[in-house]
This record gives structure tokens, C-alpha cells and sequence, in this order.
């Protein structure tokens, strides 16, 4: 089974320092080798030592110059976690709370939703007609195109448009037929990752604000469930085909149900990829900046927006409170990684690399 | 169906125990069509109650297709099929009360061995006490009851195969299907297997299709051998009427190993010639294009007066028993089995004769055989 | 049994369902109302929206408008060397037409490939008559900027951290891991910890800046320069994915091929070169195609890093569209961001089917 990592038996040190597998290199290669891993190595943990180091400083150590090691050249003040944890705890936890309901929401609805279509296309065949694809997105601009610029009332709108689309899907679609195949659903599916956020937002934005669930979780947890979509769809798609197709025949066979064969044999059986899957999506959401900037103002803003928005302040940018809010920030997802890490590298890497 | 046929299959249904689990099984004008292409053609075959029946062909030949039209797995495309009164062409595989063993085996790797055997009665609900006393039971059928608590990984070649077949005779259905099932198994395990899985079936009476490639094990397992090509059933019958009776030329080269040897040549006057030789073959009639086929253990080398052929050694290997000298006779290239302590040099001259009792003469064309 | 023997077989349509519906909703709805709204004015009135159509002049006033020197950049005389570079290469991609022409033609291909070639025509001469004529290009030439650039960066250092990271050596797995920390960092964060990076007066490089006698040289006020910051930026955060995916890529192709190459003979570049590249040119060229997907959407770390600046110099066509929105003029941020996802999918169909799939076919 994929699920059991190597790293599980030996120990964390031993995992990282194992010594070679093969092969033998010269000592100067082996230098230049190490040499650039280590300038890199440098590169990568250099600026987030700044960042944990700012975040124990004042205004005085940052205005005044580069200290680098806190108590040689600076004494370290846990003023700016006071700031950001006690005495303004309510905006952080606020924007906190509300990123983990959206992530850990959106996250689960988008691999829910995600793994079962990705299960359907790997498994069963699919034949939609295209005609009958096209006659829908024409119906779909005629009603915004009666709604939006002849200003007809929208429900009669939308009633007639589904009764001509009906019409019509019955009178041509059922007689031309241009079938297209779950290759086709698959690349639509994932190619909606193409559309830039600000393609889609303004509709989004204004349709949140027709029904009213502007600045609400909701809102921002439906749009990033579908935003991310397409990666677990994709990956997922590439784990449930890795898996025999006799093991679910055989479910099938034994009496099992399509609901109850994918909650059984294949949910279990790809764990490793959930896992990273689940884990790719939650640091997306996480993050995400720009969905949330259009559709959260004040109850439901994220973390992100909190941090951005701390670049406004009057005395310039605090710095130390910025360094610590963004610690804070990183601090889930680290943990999140490390909770996952033994499916992660079996499970995104070899989905990734199979895609 | 011939006389020895029907005997055959009265036999399977008079050993038949638990009649009331056993149902006949049958294939009306089955086609299936993948676009194109036409993978198995207006198949009939009515299995009885209790039957053992394999399907055997060479890879491609629609016999897996076939299999899993029964199972539900594919669409049919035209055809029906009946399981016992009922008609289960649409129905879905869940319904259809039918167990499958898999050539992959498709043990669940995350579920232990109980967990696997008790899978399908797990998923129709039954109760807890009840599930267990069967699984134990099962297990205990095919001598698997130290092993409940294993993981199929940790289990043997054989064991997995043993799993398998638990969990296919668990829920006790109305028929089984094989597919390829001891394919993945070394040679000794394979005979080991095959004995204990006729005993099983002989003992349960549960109707059984087969598919297979190995003639071998369709010899020695079968009540009846469908042998299909190309989507089209060949020959169906007892192993015995197909091993001495072929109806075709396929048929003929498909069944034994080594297979039955063919020279090509014409009759003519009650005398089959070729190049290498002749032989008398009274009761047929003129014939252009004739393969005279003769298998090897109903040959023997001879002297060059009462021979039927003659032909120069390509090989002789020693199996033990037996050696089994291959020579070449024009084009075809023919086999003996000779006595164990025959020997021979390559490139001399043999001289062989026929039983001709035993010779099947058929059209060169079409295959058909010739009855004289 | 009735009733769950129609669920059985309606299941399959069930799973796939919600996904269909979500993404109607979410992004094929608004997909083609952004559409409308492009071809729109829209205004603000009680409580609703006032649409009214105005056909092609959103996008007019984006490449041909007021807002040229915005989207496109700033256009005087094309300088000598504009002409030679965009006359060239405006040869180089007739050629390559003609050439596509006289071997397999079909009407599909020719049709997607002329697309490709008069955008790149477009392409060429923008660049010709922005930067090579001594002008400022706008968004659009940042934008690509960004994609071309930094992502062929990214996709060298990622790939040579990853075949160092592949060698035999002691304590891979602890390089894998640090290479893979800045992952997790929140763009936005990445964005201000690389503001605190680049001060030169009192950021943790500032005294070699001093030593270099630059202590009162700011990145951000210098459009190249502030282009190149974002690059950092960008580059610190996505190396670690191109080299996770490339690494397992790399550590996929059997020892045998590479043992059997050593057995031949061939040098340790021959094997990289033959075998190696090969066998992770499809992965690589996956992971590329999603790299350059995100790249196009770039909007957070400009905004944080720079807020677009100075003046336009590193707004991305996201940012762009984002202003535009904030400034209430819907119209003309639905047109740039439609003129975005057209440049992206042209420049990603025309990647996957002339680059990753030719040289797929070819193998």
C-alpha cells in the first residue's frame, strides 16, 4: 500500500541524513553539489529567519538599522505578539476564525464534490452531445442579454429561456447528435482552472450582492469550493484510475452499490492522494487574496485581507505586527504538512508527475 | 448436443446436492459490438443446473467478453440471457445473484481476509452473528481458518486464490464465474489448485462458467468445453468428444499439447497423398485440399515399408517419460511421442504411421472437418 | 427495491452532477455574463444595475483608447532596431506558416495556428515599438513579463535544484525539505517579507548595498528593477513546486536505464541529455503548463510588493482589471480581464498542442 511511508519505522534524523542509496562522486563534484544546495538552502530560510526575528523586535530595532541575532545585537520584546494577540485580538481572531471555517469548508466541499465526479469520469462513460451543450449556452446568453440590456423582468426571462432550451434540446438535440466523451467533460472540468479570478469576480460579486450573501462565509465558500475544483478533480481523476477496475467489479458483483463501492473500496484505497489533494486545496484557500477582496468587507474577511490590509496603516507599516500576523499564518499550514506529510510524498508527487 | 453429452451433463446434474441454490444458465443470440468491432457473435449456449462449463480460446477471442456479459459488466449488445426463469439481460450485476472470481483475484488490499469474505454479505445487511458463522464457515471450505485476521499482502499466491473462492461461495449464489483464476499461479500450485477447485464445485453443485486459455485446465475441470475464435463459438461439447472429435480445424490444433499434427495433401480414390507419403482412407470421397491431422500419441515410428510418411528429425528431447521426436515432413513440421528410449540423431530420416482410426481428415479451406 | 435499483443506476449521473452545477454556476454563468458586461456601460442605480450595450468600445479604448499607454504601452516611432526585431520575426512566424501549409494542412490547424501566429505577430511589434523604441510597455508587456521571464527562471533553477537534489548524496531528504518550506508561506506574506529583504537603508543585505555604495538606491523606484523584485519574489515561492514535481520525476526513471548508459559509455551530460531529459520532458512540460497558467493570473504580489508601481511599471493585467473594478468602471475591467484570459489561452492551447504534443508524438 502507498499509504505506509518508509519514514514511519526509521527515525526523523536518520530520514534526513540516511546516507547514500548508490553511486559514488569525486570529492570536488561532491563540493560544487553541496556547495549550491547549501547557497540555496540559504536563500530559502534566510528571509523567514528575518521575518520570526522582526517579529521579536520593536520600532526601535527596525527603524535603526539590520540587527541579526536576537540578544548579541538586540534585545528581543514579545511587544508586537502582545499587540497582535491581546491587545488586538479581536480583529485577528476574527479574521482567523473565519479563515479556518472557510478553508476547512470549502476544502472538504471541493474534494467531496471533486473525488465523486472524478470517480464517475474515470469509471463510467459518458456521452453529452455537444449540440445539445451549445443550444444550453445560447439560452444562457439570450437571458442576460434580455435581462441585462433590454431589461425584462428575469424570472419571465429565465422561464422562457429554459422552456425554448427544452424545446429546442428536444427538437435538434435528440436528432443531431455530435456525442462528446469523458475526455472532453475531464478537460473542461480541469481547464476551468485557466479562468483568472478577475474574469469571473465581477459577475460573482454582483450576483452575491442580488441575493444578498455579499460578506458572508457562504458566499466565499461556495466561489473557493469551485475555484478549486478543477485540482482536485485532476488529481483525483489520475489516483481513482490508478486503481484495478476488478476491485470494484467485484464490489458491484458481491451486491455493493455505485455510493456504497466508492465509500468501501475506493475512498480507502486513496487515501494518499486525499490527503494531498486535501492539503494542495487547504493551503489554496488559505491564501487565496482576491476572491475574498471583492467578496468579504468586514465579518467574513480572511487572514489574507488582514494582512494586506495592515499596509494601510498611518505610522507606515508596523513591521514587527506584520512579522508576527504572518507567522500566525503560516503556523496552520505547517502543522497541516506535517500532519500529512508521510501520504504527501507518495501521494501529490506521484499524481502530479503521473498528470 | 451428442449422445455422450447429454449423459455428461445428466451426470453434473445428478451429483448436484443443493439443487436449490444451482440454476441453469442460458445464452440466447448474445452479440457484442464495440463500435466496430463485433467481439462476441450470436453466442447460444444453455448450461445446466449444476454444470461445470468452460470457455476456452485463445486470447482475443471473446471468451472474457462473454464472461462478463454474464456478470452484467458489459451492455449486451443483442441477445438475452436467463438465469434459472428469470431474464437478466438488464439487470444490474448486484441483482443477478452471480459470484466472480477474478484472475487479479481483486482481493481489497485495505480489508483483512474476514473482512473480504464477508463483504457481500456485509453489503446486503446480514446480521453480525449470522455473517461471521458463514465467513468461518467459508474460510474453513477452503481451509483458510488460521488466516482471518491477515492482510492479502501477506498472504501466499495460493492463499489469495483460496480467499477468492471464499468470498465467491460465502453468500452461497446461483452461479460462479471464473475468469483466468489460477493464471497467476506457478505450474505445481496451478495442478494443486485445479484439483481442489473441481472438488469444491463437484461437492457445492453450484453452476460454474470458466473462461480460460489452458486446455489443460479445461480438460480436466470441464463437464462441457465451449471453445470460441474470434467471437464465434466452435465447438461445444465434453472434453472427450472435443479431444477425439473436433469439429474443425481449430478445434483440432487448439486441444492437447503437443497439438494435433497436420500434413497438407489431397485424397483421391480412397487414399490420402502428399508429397512424403500416403495413407488409405477409405469411405471419403475426392478431395483437393486436405490436412490429414494425426495426433502424436497415436502415432509411432515404424520401418519404411509400413510407414504412412517419412520426414527428417528436427529434434528429439527426452521428457522423462517419454521423448518426444519433432521431424519435418515438406512444410509442416510433425510430432511423435515415442517410447522413453528412443533415440535419434538430428537431420535423420523417420518413417511414422498413423492410427487410422484416430485420423480427422479436414477441409484445408474452411477448416470443416471431412466425414467420410 | 425499486426505488434503490433506480438509484443504482442513476448514480452515476448523481456523482458527477454537483460538480456540473457548481461550476455552471460559479463559472460558465459568470464566464458569459463577464462577457456581456464587456460589451457594456454599466452604472449604479438604487440599489440595481443600469446595462446598456456598447459594443466593441471597451475594448477599442484598451488597445486603440485613452487607456492604450495603459494596456498596451506608449507608443511614438518604432526605433531602427524595433523594426529589425519585429520585421524578423514577423518573417520568422510567416515562414513557419507557410511551412505548416505545404506539409499537413487542415482547416482546424490552420485556423488555431493563425491565431497563434497574429498574436505573436501583435506580440513582437508591441515589444518593438514599447521597449525596443526606448517606451514604457503596459500592462500586457508585464504580464508576459512575468510569465516568460520569471518562469523560465523558475523552471532552470528548479530543474538544477532538482538534479542536484537527485545526486547520491548524504542528507537529500533534509534539502527536500527546507526547498519545499516557502510553499507554505502565504503569498501575501512572501510579498512583504521580500519588502523587509530589498531595504536598502536598514533591510539585512543593506550593509553590502553600503559597501556597494547603493544606500540610497530603492528596487521599487525603478520600473526594471521593480520588475525583477517581483520575479524574486515570485521565484523564492514557486521554485519549491517545480522542483518537488521534477525531483519525484526524476527519482520515477529506473536505475537501469541510467546504469545501462554508464555501461555504454556515455558521459554523465550524454546521459542527462539522451535518458534523463526524455524521460521527464512530459512531467516537465506539465508542470510548466501549470506554472504558466498561475503566472498569467499573477495579482497579489505586485499589489503588496509595489502596488503596480512605479506608475504602471509592474501592474499585471489582474491588477489592472482590479483597479479598474475599484474605480466602479465594470466595463472596462470585464475587457481586460477577457483580453487576459485570451492572451493566456492562446499562449497555453498553442504551448500544450505545438510544443507538448509534437514533441510527445515524436517520441
Amino acid at each position: 500500500m502507498t499509504a505506509t511511508a518508509p519514514t514511519q519505522s526509521k527515525g526523523l534524523m536518520r530520514t534526513l541524513f540516511e546516507p547514500p542509496a548508490v553511486g559514488k562522486m569525486a570529492t570536488g563534484t561532491k563540493l560544487v553539489v553541496y556547495g549550491l544546495l547549501l547557497a540555496w538552502t540559504l536563500f530559502v530560510l534566510f528571509p523567514i529567519y528575518w521575518l520570526l526575528i522582526t517579529s521579536l523586535k520593536g520600532p526601535a530595532e527596525v527603524n535603526s538599522g539590520p540587527f541579526y541575532v536576537p540578544f548579541v545585537d538586540f534585545q528581543p520584546t514579545l511587544q508586537a505578539w502582545k499587540d497582535l494577540l491581546i491587545i488586538d485580538y479581536e480583529d485577528t481572531l476574527r479574521a482567523y476564525t473565519n479563515s479556518i471555517i472557510i478553508s476547512l469548508t470549502s476544502t472538504a466541499l471541493s474534494v467531496l464534490i471533486g473525488s465523486m465526479a472524478a470517480y464517475a469520469l474515470a469509471r463510467v462513460s459518458f456521452k453529452p452531445n455537444l449540440i445539445t451543450i451549445l443550444i444550453f449556452v445560447a439560452a444562457m446568453i439570450g437571458c442576460f442579454v434580455g435581462i441585462g440590456i433590454y431589461g425584462v423582468d428575469w424570472r419571465l426571462t429565465l422561464a422562457s429561456a429554459t422552456a425554448i432550451f427544452f424545446f429546442l434540446a428536444y427538437a435538434i438535440g435528440k436528432r443531431v447528435k455530435v456525442p462528446l466523451g469523458n475526455g472532453d467533460i475531464l478537460f473542461w472540468i480541469i481547464s476551468q482552472r485557466i479562468l483568472a479570478p478577475v474574469v469571473v469576480v465581477v459577475p460573482i460579486y454582483m450576483m452575491f450582492q442580488t441575493v444578498r450573501l455579499l460578506d458572508t462565509h457562504l458566499a466565499i465558500i461556495l466561489t473557493y469550493a469551485v475555484v478549486n475544483l478543477p485540482i482536485v478533480v485532476w488529481l483525483m481523476y489520475d489516483f481513482f484510475s490508478s486503481i484495478p477496475k476488478d476491485l470494484e467489479e467485484s464490489a458491484q458483483l458481491d451486491g455493493a452499490t455505485m455510493i456504497m463501492t466508492f465509500r468501501e473500496i475506493v475512498l480507502p484505497l486513496s487515501k494518499a492522494g486525499l490527503a494531498a489533494t486535501t492539503l494542495l486545496v487547504m493551503i489554496l484557500s488559505w491564501n487565496e487574496y482576491l476572491f475574498a477582496l471583492f467578496l468579504s468587507t468586514a465579518k467574513a474577511q480572511t487572514m489574507p485581507i488582514l494582512v494586506a490590509a495592515m499596509n494601510a496603516g498611518e505610522r507606515g507599516i508596523l513591521w514587527w505586527t506584520m512579522s508576527a500576523v504572518i507567522v500566525v499564518m503560516i503556523i496552520p499550514v505547517v502543522l497541516l504538512a506535517v500532519a500529512l506529510q508521510r501520504f504527501i510524498s507518495k501521494g501529490i508527487l506521484m499524481g502530479a508527475v503521473k498528470g | 448436443m451428442s449422445a455422450s453429452a447429454q449423459t455428461a451433463t445428466r451426470e453434473a446434474t445428478s451429483q448436484t446436492k443443493s439443487l436449490n441454490t444451482a440454476k441453469r444458465l442460458s445464452m440466447r443470440n448474445l452479440n457484442k459490438y464495440y463500435g466496430e468491432f463485433h467481439a462476441v457473435i450470436d453466442l447460444s449456449i444453455d448450461i445446466e443446473p449444476g454444470e461445470f462449463l468452460v470457455l476456452l480460446g485463445p486470447s482475443g477471442c471473446g471468451k472474457s467478453t462473454a464472461l462478463r456479459m454474464i456478470a452484467g459488466l458489459e451492455d449486451i449488445s443483442t441477445g438475452t440471457i436467463e438465469l434459472g426463469e428469470t431474464d437478466v439481460t438488464t439487470v444490474l450485476p448486484k441483482y443477478r445473484d452471480i459470484a466472480m472470481v477474478f484472475q487479479s483475484y481483486a482481493l481489497y488490499p485495505h480489508k483483512t481476509v474476514a473482512e473480504n469474505i464477508g463483504f457481500p454479505l456485509k453489503v446486503a445487511k446480514v446480521p453480525k452473528a449470522e455473517l461471521d458463522q458463514a465467513v468461518l464457515d467459508a474460510a474453513n471450505q477452503v481451509q483458510l481458518g488460521e488466516l482471518l485476521g491477515r492482510y492479502p499482502r501477506q498472504l501466499s499466491g495460493g492463499q489469495r486464490q483460496r480467499v477468492a473462492l471464499a468470498r465467491a461461495i460465502v453468500r452461497r449464489p446461483a452461479c460462479f464465474l471464473m475468469d483466468e483464476p489460477l493464471s497467476n499461479l506457478d505450474a505445481k500450485l496451478r495442478g494443486f489448485m485445479r484439483a481442489e477447485l473441481k472438488h469444491m464445485q463437484r461437492e457445492l453443485g453450484v453452476t460454474t462458467v470458466y473462461v480460460t486459455h489452458d486446455q489443460i485446465e479445461a480438460m480436466t475441470l470441464a463437464h462441457r468445453v465451449a471453445i470460441m475464435k474470434e467471437g464465434v463459438l466452435q465447438q461445444l461439447d465434453t472434453p472427450k468428444e472435443v479431444y477425439n472429435n473436433p469439429a474443425n480445424l481449430f478445434v483440432a490444433g487448439f486441444m492437447g499439447s503437443p497439438p494435433m499434427n497436420f500434413v497438407n495433401g489431397r485424397i483421391e480414390g480412397g487414399t490420402f497423398t502428399c508429397h512424403q507419403g500416403r495413407a488409405p482412407v477409405a469411405g471419403y470421397g475426392d478431395h483437393v485440399n486436405v490436412e490429414f491431422g494425426f495426433r502424436p500419441e497415436d502415432t509411432v515410428i515404424c520401418s519404411e515399408d509400413e510407414a504412412h510418411l517419412s520426414g527428417v528429425v528436427y529434434s528429439s528431447e527426452m521428457t522423462g517419460n517419454e521423448t518426444i521426436v519433432t521431424c519435418t515432413i515438406g512444410h509442416s513440421t510433425v510430432v511423435v511421442k515415442a517410447d522413453k528410449d528412443y533415440e535419434i540423431d538430428m537431420n535423420e530420416v523417420v518413417h511414422i504411421k498413423a492410427d487410422l482410426e484416430k485420423v480427422c481428415l479436414f477441409d484445408g479451406g474452411s477448416g470443416e472437418r471431412l466425414r467420410g | 427495491m425499486r426505488m434503490s435499483e433506480w438509484m443504482d443506476r442513476h448514480s452515476r449521473s448523481l456523482f458527477i452532477t454537483p460538480a456540473v452545477v457548481m461550476i455552471l454556476i460559479f463559472s460558465i454563468f459568470p464566464l458569459i455574463a463577464s462577457l456581456i458586461v464587456a460589451f457594456s456601460r454599466i452604472r449604479l442605480r438604487g440599489g440595481g444595475y443600469q446595462v446598456r450595450f456598447v459594443g466593441w468600445r471597451n475594448f477599442e479604448k484598451q488597445i486603440f483608447g485613452s487607456e492604450q499607454f495603459h494596456f498596451l504601452g506608449t507608443f511614438t516611432s518604432i526605433s531602427l532596431l524595433g523594426w529589425i526585431v519585429g520585421l524578423s520575426t514577423t518573417a520568422a512566424i510567416l515562414w513557419w506558416m507557410i511551412k505548416y501549409c505545404r506539409t499537413n494542412f487542415s482547416v482546424i490547424g490552420f485556423i488555431g495556428r493563425l491565431i497563434t501566429a497574429s498574436m505573436m505577430v501583435g506580440l513582437a511589434f508591441m515589444f518593438a515599438a514599447t521597449v525596443l523604441s526606448g517606451n514604457p510597455f503596459g500592462t500586457l508587456g508585464t504580464t508576459l513579463f512575468y510569465v516568460v521571464i520569471g518562469c523560465g527562471i523558475q523552471f532552470i533553477i528548479g530543474l538544477g535544484l532538482a538534479v542536484l537534489c537527485a545526486q547520491p548524496i548524504r542528507g537529500r531528504n533534509f534539502f527536500r525539505v527546507v526547498f519545499f518550506v516557502p510553499l507554505m508561506i502565504t503569498p501575501i506574506g512572501v510579498g512583504y517579507i521580500f519588502r523587509m529583504m530589498a531595504d536598502t537603508t536598514k533591510g539585512p543585505i543593506s550593509p553590502m548595498w553600503q559597501w556597494f555604495g547603493l544606500q540610497d538606491f530603492a528596487w521599487a523606484s525603478d520600473p526594471w528593477t521593480a520588475r525583477v523584485f517581483i520575479i524574486v519574489g515570485d521565484s523564492w515561492q514557486w521554485i519549491p513546486f517545480i522542483f518537488i514535481v521534477l525531483l519525484a520525476a526524476l527519482e520515477n526513471i529506473p536505475k537501469d536505464y541510467m546504469e545501462a548508459g554508464h555501461v555504454d559509455g556515455a558521459s554523465e551530460w550524454q546521459i542527462f541529455r539522451e535518458i534523463t531529459w526524455p524521460q521527464i520532458l512530459p512531467v516537465a512540460a506539465t508542470v510548466m503548463l501549470i506554472r504558466v497558467i498561475e503566472a498569467f493570473k499573477i495579482v497579489d504580489l505586485p499589489n503588496i510588493m509595489t502596488s503596480g508601481g512605479p506608475g504602471i511599471a509592474t501592474e499585471s493585467m489582474s491588477l489592472h482589471a482590479f483597479f479598474a473594478w475599484r474605480s466602479l468602471d465594470l466595463g472596462q475591467a470585464s475587457a481586460v480581464a477577457y483580453l487576459l484570459l485570451f492572451v493566456t489561452v492562446v499562449t497555453c492551447v498553442s504551448f500544450f498542442n505545438l510544443v507538448v504534443l509534437n514533441r510527445i508524438r515524436q517520441q
